[in-house]
């Protein structure tokens, strides 16, 4: 799954950057159990459709529907510098499956780490 | 009679306090006869015979909120335009640092325009609490100081649906000398106002809400125009020698060529609400909110904020779900068009959820019975999947 296009930016009531993305291709249930190694994945059935919600917190959330090409990603308002590539590289390392998740998680790790550096200083 | 709807709507639209949708056919099509025709200005057209918009939209307005004089409705682009001249104009005017009065249930239309003039050493202010989802007189007199001079306070709230009883309040204040400028944003082309019986001095509103005009379409009444000093200076097609803007009314507050087509749009609205009945639409509204309200009592984890709105809001809030989240469900599974978060009113918030919003569906007069039943229908689902 690739990024096609920003459709939509706000700033939300907390102060965090909301981005709605449109996708290549629809969001799969492979990505939701991807994306559960890096969080709780929420999921609901509602009106035939399911829904999920993610949530990693310090870095970002993401909702949407499986099967649908739009998504939408909040980047908490102090870290969005440090998480701003997060989404695009769950999109990329979730093509290479497992390699994949030791990857990401090599990554979170470093964007932890600066975040944890930051939140000490401030 | 209501018009139908000229198109099979893809969704249940049900953020009408935020600006109406469908507009009526006459509305539409007295804006495309507006665009459609040389406009006639007066002082900068030689054409005659065509409508006078801004002077027939004056007429419809007078005789609609029930004013005496139609020269002192001014058109504006919207509601916060006509909040900002009448506030920095009146400050102007008072001149010296003054107190100033304004509520919780406010919207940042009146909240920011006065925080700016606070923040300029122009007014000292207090922000009245509301009780029971409302502010009475009680409540504004005991704010009041003897420098006093402004009260600025909506008259419905955007959030909560509740109308403010403004003439004990308007009567209060005119006897006491306080300039009083009422929002009505929410309640024109929902309620009756009377601004022969509520004496206020000042009234807004905007024409894209409630008075089915189109965005970019406003105005507000202004009983004595010595009050407000003038902000803004350009052409109005009159007394053209002149370096200053004249000080009669309308042009008083009026520079540059005028929205003729959102105007248009007024006197349209103005008439479809005159031919449907205002008193029918507020019974309409009435029952579609109390509608809503019964069927989201069904589930225990839904919060209403306003159990007796006397305005089409209905606000609420799912537990264990936040309020972006359960729009963004409402809007991408089943259609639902609402609002979510602080609908500009963050001192509402404050008090009815802690600060962090709700989800707001309001409605207007083409909403239907069935659209509020399959809406509640899919909230209450939503809310059970969240309880499970």
């Amino acid at each position: 799954m690739r990024i096609v296009k920003s459709v939509q930016t706000k700033v939300c009531v907390d102060g965090s950057l909301m981005k709605e993305f449109v996708l290549d291709e629809p969001l799969s249930p492979e990505f939701l159990q991807f994306l559960a190694e890096f969080g709780p994945v929420r999921t609901m059935e509602l009106s035939g459709k399911p829904y999920f919600s993610f949530e990693k917190e310090l870095f970002v959330s993401i909702k949407g529907f499986a099967g649908d090409t739009s998504v939408e990603v909040r980047y908490r308002k102090e870290y969005q510098d440090l998480t701003a590539d997060y989404f695009h590289l769950l999109l990329h390392y979730c093509r290479e499956g497992r390699p994949g998740i030791e990857k990401m998680k090599g990554i979170e790790e470093s964007i932890a780490g600066k975040i944890k550096t930051r939140r000490a200083v401030t | 009679m209501a018009e139908t709807r000229l198109d099979a709507s893809p969704c249940i639209y049900l953020n009408n306090a935020a600006t109406t949708w469908p507009k009526p056919e006459t509305v539409l099509a007295e804006v495309e006869k507006c665009l459609r025709s040389p406009v006639f200005e007066h002082g900068r057209s030689t054409l005659g015979g065509a409508t006078d918009y801004p002077e027939e939209t004056r007429s419809a307005l007078a005789g609609f909120f029930h004013a005496e004089k139609p020269d002192h409705f001014i058109f504006t682009s919207n509601a916060t335009d006509a909040l900002n001249i009448l506030i920095h104009g009146f400050a102007k005017n008072a001149g010296a640092p003054f107190h100033a009065i304004t509520t919780e249930l406010d919207h940042n239309s009146m909240l920011r325009p006065l925080h700016t003039l606070k923040a300029e050493k122009k007014i000292s202010l207090d922000i009245v609490p509301f009780t029971d989802n409302r502010i009475g007189l009680a409540a504004i007199k005991k704010a009041i100081r003897p420098e006093t001079r402004l009260v600025a306070m909506t008259h419905g709230s955007n959030v909560l649906g509740s109308v403010q009883d403004l003439k004990p309040i308007a009567e209060y204040l005119a006897a006491n000398e306080i300039f009083l400028i009422a929002d009505g944003a929410q309640t024109a082309g929902h309620i009756p106002v009377d601004l022969t019986d509520i004496p206020v001095d000042a009234f807004a509103f905007t024409g894209h809400k409630a008075l089915f005009g189109i965005a970019g379409s406003g105005g507000f009444y202004l009983r004595d125009p010595e009050k407000v000093a003038i902000t803004k200076q350009g052409g109005t097609g009159t007394d053209s020698k002149s370096p200053f803007q004249p000080a009669e009314m309308p042009t008083r507050f009026e520079a540059g060529t005028p929205g003729y087509p959102g105007i248009a749009s007024l006197l349209a609205g103005v008439r479809f609400i005159e031919s449907v009945g205002i008193k029918e639409i507020k019974r309409k509204g009435n029952e579609l909110s109390r509608q809503f309200i019964a069927e989201l009592a069904k589930a225990k984890n839904i919060e209403v904020y306003n159990k007796n709105p006397e305005l089409p809001i209905v606000s609420f809030n799912i537990r264990g779900l936040d309020n972006d989240e359960a729009g963004f469900i409402l809007a991408k599974a089943y259609s639902i068009i609402t609002r979510t978060g602080l609908h500009c009113a963050p001192l509402v918030h404050e008090r009815i959820d802690g600060g962090k919003g709700c989800v707001r569906a309001s409605f207007s007069w083409f909403n239907t019975p069935e659209e509020c039943r399959v809406a509640t229908s899919a909230i209450l689902e939503v809310a059970e999947q969240c309880a499970s």
